[in-house]
Parts: structure tokens; sequence; C-alpha cells
């Protein structure tokens, strides 16, 4: 019996080893359409709070890309109740730190504060969502920051517009056809109107996901969200009170046939003239269309290949395939794939292209997963005198070899393995726990996917690694980017 | 039931609009924070573990960092650095490809570099990790092959440097703050790569990558015990000599701003960098009152000075930054981004104004308050990586901080004045001063004379190699010689020069020493004698430290350490083609090679540059075109340690008996700096060579 127990004991302590740490969270939506969801943990006295609105590049209007990205920038510049430049300030001299970041696919806020401080945090991006500033100052300050941050991180940055030239290369109709950074030609002939529709159709809370996670208390938590959240309107009253605030007497009567006088600030919701309050209740109830594109099968049309001339001094190269969007199932045995391949210093492509063959300086591939579409990139810095044109051999040669035969037993454990190690690293931080709930929730619909996607990757096959590869790493269609050095020639340069 | 609708409808309307939105909410009392102690203990052969504690995550990292001061490279700069890349191509036991192999089957991550060597992998696999990175420290074996692919891989790297706006911008700050010996002012270029070989690599490995004076930081899921038997188990073997720790001089400081331009073809941005060294090492007092100051002028903060005014305010950017680095073996200050072509000019004007102003008046108190809230609130977010507390050990002991420093952080924060930031700032802060380093488009150089005390840009290449624009000279070597002697003789024809000249028959020259790294002045005496006697002693703190003799045909060197050593034939011959009052005057006969090499800017004046070899080494003089007076002198010889330059600026003539002599000259060598002044010159006075043999 003692015995029996000892075994049982080893297997429990064995298994806790394996056993990752469970990320508890609760989650609910608020009447105005709002996601929330919330993780308590007190190792470290500090809250993350984050805003995901669901928008991006590929919500824009062609004539109008860099719109999403370029909001990112204004709406640090304040709201009816904080002062141009005061948004950060709050942040920082309360000791925490802010920032966003913008995607195809999303727009994601968040402040990092001392746990004292959470309600602040609440209230700041309460503020953001429901009104705020988005005038012709910020706009003119945030168009020349934008063009720098572009200036900076693509067009002085080499081989860094291999991203644009690719997705511009992909997809034809689908807007994934340009990439967050936009025109800077768009931004300059948008209007103050142009900035002013966007806000109101994308930064609405049924667009929005709220995602805490830290030292907090989530009954405590919740009083808050209602306090500073629930209040915001809901469907297009939201708009209705933007134009409250916004519009002159005169301007709100003419739109809206209600006298503004008939509102109060206070109690905007709940105005007791008849006319104001069927206002209000039908706007409530008129839910904001956002537009957002279909998911997307166009391919590329056979092989499409071109050079670009950079400021560069090695060639390198580019090669593209499109792979499903990310929630497909075929993504986690492409993912793992995509680890043979490129996963670590003993991948193939690197033992191969950069050590072995040494015709590549730098030698990867990634899976590159959206909402709608996703692509596997290829890509290469030629060695010091060698060939793209090697290199482009050597990568088919890995594609062959990866869509004809299985992928070793040892190689499957080794990327199980690093799943394994990855999953358990992945949550280490609060903020980053905030972000994927968040994202969980927004792309595949499950927040719970913080605990189980391991199993997915975990129940991948070597038949089916091979599986995805013949199918997505398709020869006869794809995108093969060559770069080449300009001629560094200063009259050249003038032409540009 | 009905009550309890009613205590519902009572709650509705907290929830609709009744509530005003301007009121900003107050904090609740702050969270106390809490740092777990570190333990740390010494194992036999000298390592210092530095374990903290974690078991949030099944995982543990082991940061083994070894204990030596870096030493300059020279000739060989890079070794460290592709040392450091190849210290995981293989082991006696194991091939590189079976330690990528066994490092990725357990999802380890493994890293190396010139100073350390790095692991982390999930408990369960801590044994498996541990033997890879034992193996790596202990037995790195640098095969031939794979020693040729990394320096390949390097060559390719440096091609691509060229087009890396940052990677140029950080090679120019290297150059420009810290001097030739120092080993943050190497860079790596084509020609140190390829003087890197197999033999010092392995030299430099085994001599710092030594258990005596290292470090090993353990984080995570492991207790002291297990830490203690598992380092015994996979470290107790680990032999090697002491480290190596000295102290390294400071950085150069500039007289004047000095503009440095690195050209980057196509560039639509210049980087901009504004940058001095700072004499502060980490375990100052001020460290932490420089790190306040910083974050006011351009830390991390939005609300930073430099942030506000270059982007909020004049959107000439995307972002605008300063650090300071203060690191025990040199520091610096560097301010800067990326700003559009066209204002690059105004954006170096404003971040010079916010130097300026930080150093000239007080902080406000709101920037005061904003940056010590928002440090103490970086502090307390850092304390969420179980690394932070083990990287507070190691600085605790690696810079000989108070034991409570972090426990107290907070406290020194809060006590910091607005009159303790200008106190730094005017200690530190060099607004006059400073390296002014653009990577850009060439068509913005033209903008940037204004801010060069000199107005002679100094364009560097990408890996901080000054780029020298010499045009043809207009006169002979021989006329240029004549010229100087006229000058210094002050006499109108070279007759009249020659007949002042022998008039002199012998010279005492007295000089006082100075240099940073001494705390006592040093007394120099030198003699010449028209018979051919050169002498020079050395003394400091009236002890004799080195003298030279030499009686025009055979003499001496001799030195406290090395006693007396006689002069080879070369180091006579050398002599005998410098020998003179004027030496210029006798190269003609003395068989001295010589050729006018053209005119350059030195110094911010227009010169004639002489090249002569004596057979010894190989020397560039420079001569105003103005006067013709000498202004400076590149001598560069070859030693057993490798090539080495000795570079002197002359900066001010006395005239005695009518003669002009330097009277001030600063002389560097490697990292030493001397400031040399004259203190007498006696012509024809009696000497007694016997004094000085």
């Amino acid at each position: 019996m003692k015995q029996i127990t000892l075994a049982v004991l080893t297997l429990l302590l064995g298994s806790t080893a394996f056993a990752q740490r469970k990320i508890d969270y609760v989650e609910y939506d608020l009447p105005n359409g709002l996601h929330v969801i919330l993780h308590e943990e007190h190792a470290t006295p500090i809250v993350a709070v984050s805003v995901l609105y669901h928008v991006g590049s590929k919500n824009e209007n062609p004539d109008r890309t860099g719109f999403a990205h370029f909001f990112e920038h204004l709406l640090f510049e304040g709201s009816a109740n904080i002062d141009r430049g005061e948004y950060s300030e709050l942040v920082e001299k309360n000791g925490g730190t802010l920032n966003a970041n913008t995607s195809q696919d999303r727009t994601f806020y968040y402040e990092i504060l001392p746990s004292n401080q959470l309600e602040l945090g609440i209230w700041l991006e309460s503020e953001r969502m429901l009104h705020a500033r988005v005038d012709s100052i910020g706009i003119e300050t945030q168009r020349s920051v934008v063009k720098e941050e572009k200036r900076q991180r693509v067009d002085n940055q080499p081989y860094a517009s291999f991203i644009t030239e690719t997705f511009m290369r992909m997809f034809k109709e689908h807007p994934y056809n340009w990439v967050p950074i936009g025109s800077m030609d768009h931004l300059d002939a948008a209007q103050e109107a142009d900035y002013v529709n966007f806000y109101r159709t994308f930064y609405v809370p049924a667009n929005a996901t709220l995602s805490i996670a830290g030292d907090i208390d989530v009954e405590e938590t919740k009083k808050w969200i209602d306090k500073y959240f629930a209040t915001i309107p809901k469907g297009e009253a939201i708009n209705l009170y933007r134009d409250y605030e916004n519009l002159t007497a005169e301007e709100f009567s003419a739109k809206y046939g209600v006298e503004k006088s008939n509102f109060k600030k206070e109690s905007f919701t709940t105005p007791t003239d008849a006319k104001a309050k069927a206002l209000i209740k039908k706007l409530s109830n008129t839910a904001i269309d956002i537009p957002r594109p279909e998911k997307t099968d166009e391919r590329p049309d056979g092989v499409i290949q071109d050079v670009v001339y950079d400021n560069i001094q090695l060639p390198a190269i580019f090669m593209s395939y499109r792979f499903p969007d990310q929630t497909h199932e075929d993504m986690y045995a492409l993912q793992m794939m995509n680890d043979v391949l490129s996963g670590g210093s003993s991948s193939r492509i690197n033992k191969n292209l950069v050590e072995k063959q040494q015709i590549a300086q730098f030698a990867f591939s990634f899976a590159y997963g959206l909402e709608d579409a996703g692509m596997g990139i290829f890509a290469a810095i030629a060695a010091k005198d060698q060939s793209l044109e090697d290199i482009q051999k050597a990568f088919d040669e890995q594609i062959e070899r990866i869509s004809n035969e299985l992928i070793t037993k040892e190689e499957f454990e080794k990327i199980r393995n690093q799943y394994e190690n990855n999953f358990i690293s992945s949550n280490s931080t609060i903020a980053g726990i905030a972000e994927n709930l968040a994202d969980y929730h927004v792309y595949y619909g499950d927040a719970d996917l913080v605990n189980t996607e391991l199993q997915k990757y975990l129940s991948v096959t070597r038949e089916d690694i091979q599986r995805v590869a013949k199918k997505y790493l398709t020869q006869d269609s794809r995108i093969i980017l060559h770069y080449l050095p300009k001629e560094s020639d200063d009259s050249e340069q003038d032409k540009n | 039931m009905k009550a309890y609708f009613f205590a519902i409808a009572l709650l509705l309307p907290a929830i609709s609009f009744a509530q005003d939105r301007s009121i900003r909410p107050q904090a609740k009392a702050a969270p106390t924070i809490n740092i777990e102690d570190s333990e740390v203990f010494k194992t036999d052969n000298g390592i210092t573990v530095i374990l903290s504690e974690n078991h949030k995550l099944p995982r543990v990292s082991f940061n083994a960092v070894m204990g030596s001061t870096p030493e300059a490279e020279g000739s060989l700069a890079g070794l460290s650095e592709i040392t450091g890349s190849l210290i995981l191509s293989g082991t006696d036991q194991r091939t590189k490809d079976e330690l990528d192999n066994e490092k990725d089957y357990i999802g380890a991550s493994l890293s190396a570099d010139n100073n350390s060597v790095y692991m982390s992998c999930l408990t369960k696999h801590l044994e498996t990790g541990l033997s890879l990175m034992s193996d790596a420290l202990m037995n790195a074996n640098f095969p031939q092959e794979e020693v040729d692919r990394i320096i390949k891989q390097n060559e390719s790297a440096l091609i691509s440097a060229k087009s890396d706006a940052g990677t140029m911008a950080s090679n120019a700050r290297s150059v420009a703050n810290f001097p030739k010996g120092h080993p943050y002012g190497e860079v790596m270029t084509e020609e140190t790569l390829a003087n890197i070989n197999r033999e010092a690599i392995v030299e430099y490995y085994e001599k710092t990558f030594t258990p005596e004076g290292s470090y090993m930081v353990v984080v995570g899921d492991i207790t002291k015990e297990e830490v203690k038997a598992i380092v015994e188990k996979y470290f107790a073997s680990w032999q090697g000599p002491a480290s190596n720790k000295v102290e390294l001089g400071s950085g150069q400081f500039n007289n004047g701003n000095r503009v440095i331009f690195v050209k980057k073809p196509g560039a639509v941005q210049s980087v901009i960098s504004v940058t001095f060294p700072m004499n502060v090492k980490p375990g100052d007092p001020d460290y932490l009152k420089l790190n306040v100051l910083n974050e006011i002028l351009g830390g991390g903060v939005f609300g930073s000075r430099l942030m506000q005014n270059l982007r909020e305010d004049k959107a000439y950017t995307y972002g605008c930054r300063s650090s300071v680095r203060i690191t025990e073996n040199g520091s610096y200050f560097a301010a800067g981004g990326n700003f559009r072509n066209e204002v690059t000019d105004s954006a170096i004007t404003e971040i010079l104004y916010e130097i300026e102003q930080i150093t000239d008046d007080y902080v406000k108190d709101a920037e005061i308050n904003l940056t010590k809230s928002s440090m103490a609130g970086g502090f307390a977010r850092s304390l969420e990586r179980p690394s932070t507390v083990a990287r507070f050990a190691l600085n605790i002991i690696k810079n000989d901080l108070p034991k409570d420093y972090y426990q107290t952080y907070l406290k020194q924060l809060e006590a910091i004045t607005k009159d303790d930031l200008l106190m730094v700032a005017q200690k530190y802060f060099t607004p006059k001063n400073c390296n002014i380093i653009v990577v850009g488009n060439e068509e913005v150089i033209d903008r940037l004379k204004q801010f060069d005390a000199d107005g002679e840009i100094e364009k560097l290449d990408a890996f901080g190699r000054t780029i020298k624009e010499t045009i043809p000279a207009d006169i002979s070597a021989d006329q240029l010689i004549e010229n100087h002697v006229l000058t210094m003789t002050q006499m109108p024809n070279m007759k009249k020069a020659k007949k002042a000249l022998k008039k002199v028959k012998t010279m005492k020259q007295t000089m006082e020493m100075t240099t940073a790294q001494m705390p006592f002045p040093m007394k120099s005496t030198r003699i010449w004698t028209a018979a051919g006697v050169q002498a020079e002693k050395m003394e400091a703190q009236g002890m004799k430290i080195q003298s030279s003799y030499f009686d025009g045909e055979a003499g001496y060197t001799s030195n406290m350490q090395t006693g007396k050593t006689d002069l080879t034939e070369e180091e006579i011959s050398a002599k005998k083609k410098t020998s003179g009052l004027i030496p210029e005057l006798n190269y003609a006969e003395t068989g001295m090679e010589y050729e006018i090499i053209g005119i350059e800017m030195k110094n911010g004046v227009e010169c004639y540059v002489m090249k002569t070899n004596d057979g010894e080494s190989e020397s560039y003089d420079y001569y105003s075109k103005e006067d013709f007076k000498k202004v400076a002198v590149l001598t560069i010889s070859q030693t057993e340690e490798g090539t080495q330059e000795v570079a002197t600026t002359i900066s001010n003539y006395t005239e005695s008996d009518g003669i002009l002599f330097p009277s001030e000259m600063n002389i560097s060598v490697g990292q030493a700096a001397f400031d040399v002044k004259v203190t007498s010159i006696e012509l024809n006075g009696k000497i007694d060579t016997a004094l000085y043999k």
C-alpha cells in the first residue's frame, strides 16, 4: 500500500513539472457591447490595463490607408477631460508606462501602472473610448511624427520595405494589399472630417475588448468598469453624445431635430424630454456598422518574380507563399513545419544555408498568421559574393524535402519540446497575459486558448506536417523578390 | 420580492451617466514593494554564485559572467566578439551540430558572448542544459573550419554595416568618446578582422573564461541546496588563471564642439548623436542623480524635454531620446534620434539647447516629481522579472554598492533635489564640448559647419576611421623645411638662420608633465649640445624613472623596471637622423627619408604634411600653412605588442635668445595623455653631461 502511495506521489510530482500554470480569468459583456476580461494575480504590485480595438489597416478605405496606425498616435492627444500632452504625463507621473501598436487587424493600447492606480488606468482608457481629442492641431503634429516614423522604420532601414513589397503582390483584392504604415499622401489628403468619421465608426465599445491583468481585486475592478465604461452610450448613441459635446446648439438641432438643451451632460442617457428620450432609445438600438473585409482565398497567379533596388550592400531574397488565416486548423501544423525549417540553430535552413553551404549571412523562414489570410516567408541575406540563385535553389531543396519526406522522429520530438518550453514561458508577464487573453478572445472567440493551445500543437502529427508543406508550399504559386543594391550615385538619388 | 427589485432599481442610476467624468480618480494607498533577498556564496575555484529563487514558472536560467576587465585589442580589434560567437562552435566532446541538436531538443536557449555564457531551460531539463553549458564554457575547442566560417560571416557583416546608419553612428561614437588604446574606443574593421586567427582566439578564451573572479547568476525554480550541489557537479573541475582586473582610463574630452560626419548615400534621415564622455562609475553617489537628470532631459518617458520639444512640439522626429551609459570601464552621455534631412541642423540646435538649458537652470518641480514617480514605477515593474533581483545582487557585488542599495532605492530616489540635479549637470555635462555625430546624406553637410568649434567637419567612414582629405602641396619638402627654419629662427634668410643656430652650443630644457593616470606631476630635463650629446631624464617625486643618453655615436636607455639597455644599431641610426636643434635642417644630409604629402586640416589649422621615416618609425609632421610652425606630430612605430601611435599637439611657442621653442604640448600614447608644460629653456649654459649619464 505504502509503495503505491509513493508511486502515485511521484507521478503527481512528476506531472506538476509538466503542467503549466493555469491562467484564471473572468469575462463578460457590458450592455454597450464592450467585452471585459479580468485576470487576478498578486506576485508583483502592478496592473496592466489594455483595450484592443478590432480595427487595423484592413478596415481602411483604399484611398485613406494608414488611418488605423495614425489613430494609434492621435489617441494620445488627450480627451474632453484630458489636455493635450497630458495623457502620457498622467500615466508617467503616477509611476506607469504606456504604449500602443497597430497591425493589419487590430489596434492595441495599454498602460502598466502600480496597482493602486488601477482606477486611473480604467478612467484613462474610458476617456479615450468616449471622447478622444480628434482635432486639427493633433492631426498636424502626428502627421509629421508618423512620416518620421516611416522614414526611420521603413525608408531608411535596409530591406525593411520587403513587407510592403510582398503584401502588395500577394493581395490584389483584399486590403492586406497595403500595410499599416500606409500612404503618406493619403494622410496628407485626408480632411479633419475623415478622421472624425473613422473615430465614430471604429472607436466604439462594441468594437473593443478591455483586458486587465495583475494585482487587482475583481469585484472592485468591476465597479470601476461600471463607473467609467458601462456609462458609455450604446450603439449610435455614443456619437450623439460626441455631437452633444462638439456641435453648437444650432448644428445639433439641425442634425437631430431635437434641441441640444434637452440633454444634460450629467444624465445624458436618461433625459426627461420625450423627444430626447426617443432619440436616445432609437440610437442606442442602432448598431454601428463596422466595415470588415471577408476572409480571402486569393493567391498569386503563378510565380511572380521582381527585383527591388534598395540602399543596401548585400543582396537578399524574399520568397512568399499563401498560408491560411491564423485560426485555420492547418496553421498549427504550418507553425511546426516552420520550426523544423527555421526554429533554433539546429534547424534545417540555418544548418544548410548559413553553416554548411555558407551562402547566406542570415536565412530564416516564418509563418505570418493574420485574421483573414496568412503567409509563409523565406528570407535570406546573401553572404559576401554569393548569388541569390544559389540561395533560392537551396531554399527550394528544403521545401522539396519537407514536402516529400516525413520529418525525422528526433526533429518531431525536438519541436514538441520547444513548443512546451515556449508555451510555459509565454505567460510570464501580466502585460503579456492581458494581451494574449484579448487576442484569443477577438480572433478565436475563445480566451481559454491561453490555457489550452499547447494541446493543439501537441496533437499535430508528422504526417500533418508533410501534408501542409505539400499543400501550401506551392512552387507554381509564389512571390520571389530579389533585393539588389542601388547604385549609390547621388544624382540618381535626386531623381527620387 | 418587490423590495429586491427596488434595490436593483436604486443601483441602476449608478451605472447611468450620473457622475462627473472630469473628476480624476485618486490613487489608493501605495502598495508595498518587496525585494526578495538573493543567496550569494563562493565556490572553491572562485566563482561567486548568486541565486534568485522564484518558483512561479518551472524554469531555471544560469548565466556565467566573467570577471576580467575588457582589454584593448589594437590590431586585433573584434577578437573578443569573434571569440564570443565561437564558444558554442564545438567542444572536445561535442561538434557544433551535436551541441545545437541537444540544445534545441530540450527547447533550451544557450548563448554566449565575449564575456558570458547563458543557458535557460525548463527545470526538468536542467541537468542536460547544464551539461551543455558547462561543456561549452570549459571545453570550447574552436575548430578551424568554424573559425573560418565566423570570420567569413563577419566579413559580410562588415559590408552590411555600411548600409546601417545606427551601426555607423555607434562606431563613430566609440572613437569620438574614447581614445585609441581604450577598449571602448575600438571598432572592428576589415583589417583587424583579417589579423584575427585561431591562436589569438584560443589565447583570449583561456585568459578570459576562467572561474576565479567570475559570477554565476542563477534565477528561477531551484533551491539553494540544489544549486550548491549542481554547481559542484558541473563547475567544480573548471580551472584557469585569475581574472585580470585593471583600471581603464577615462574617455577623451573635447575642447569645443566637434562635428563628425559619416556619409550614408541615399539617406532620407540623418542619425544624430550628440555625445560626450563622463568620469563617473556605477558605485558613485552621483549615479542615480545622473539617471534622474537624464530621464528629465530625454529618458524613457514621453514627457521628457527632448521628446516634447523635438517630437510633440516640432515634429522633427519619431523619437528623440538621451541616455547615460555608466559602466565600470568607461561612461558617456548621448542624445539624438533620426531626423529628416531638412531639419538636421534645426534638430542639433534644439538638442544642444536642451543640454545647455539643463546645465543652466533648476529643473521644474513638476519635472522632478514626474520623473521620480516614473522611475519608482519602473523600478516596481522591473521586479516582475525574476532576473531583476539577481541583477541587483550582481550589481551590488560588482560595483561595491551598500548591501541595502536596492532596498533603499526608492528612499534614495525620493531624497534627490533640484540642487543635486543642477550639481551633476554642471559637473558632468559639457554642452560646449560635445561630439556631434551625424550619419546621413551629404546634402546636409554644409549646414553642419556652424556647430563645429573650428568650422572643420571631420569625416569618418562607417567604422570610425578618418577620411583624410588631402590636397596637393604647392611647395616642395625642402622649401617647407626652409620656411620652417626661418620661422623658428625668426631670420629673413637661410644664411642668417644657420648662423643664428650655430651660435647655440648647448640647450637645457625642463618640463613638467601631468596625466590623469598619475596623482603627481613628473619632471623631465632634456639637454642637447652642439658636440652631439642628447640626453633626457624623467623624475617623479625626486626619483629617476627613466633616462636616455646618446653621445652622437652610441648610447642607452634606462628605466626603473628594466635597467639599462644599449641602443641598437637601428636606434643609433635613427637618432642620428633626428639630431640637431632643428632636426629638419639636417634631413638632407643624415639620410632621413622625407616627402611632402600635401595639405590637410589638423586641429582646425590648414597644414602642410610631411612624412618622414628614420628606419625605426614613421612620422607625420604637420606645419601650419600660415606661419610654418609645427602644430602636430603623429609617430607610428611597430613594436612587439603591435602598432604604437604617439600623437603630439603643440599649442604654444615662446622665444629664447631669438629662437622659438614649443612651450605647451599634449602627448597621447594609447589611452594615456600627458600635458607637457616647458618650465625653462636655457641656451649656452654650462652643462655637465656626466649628470645625465
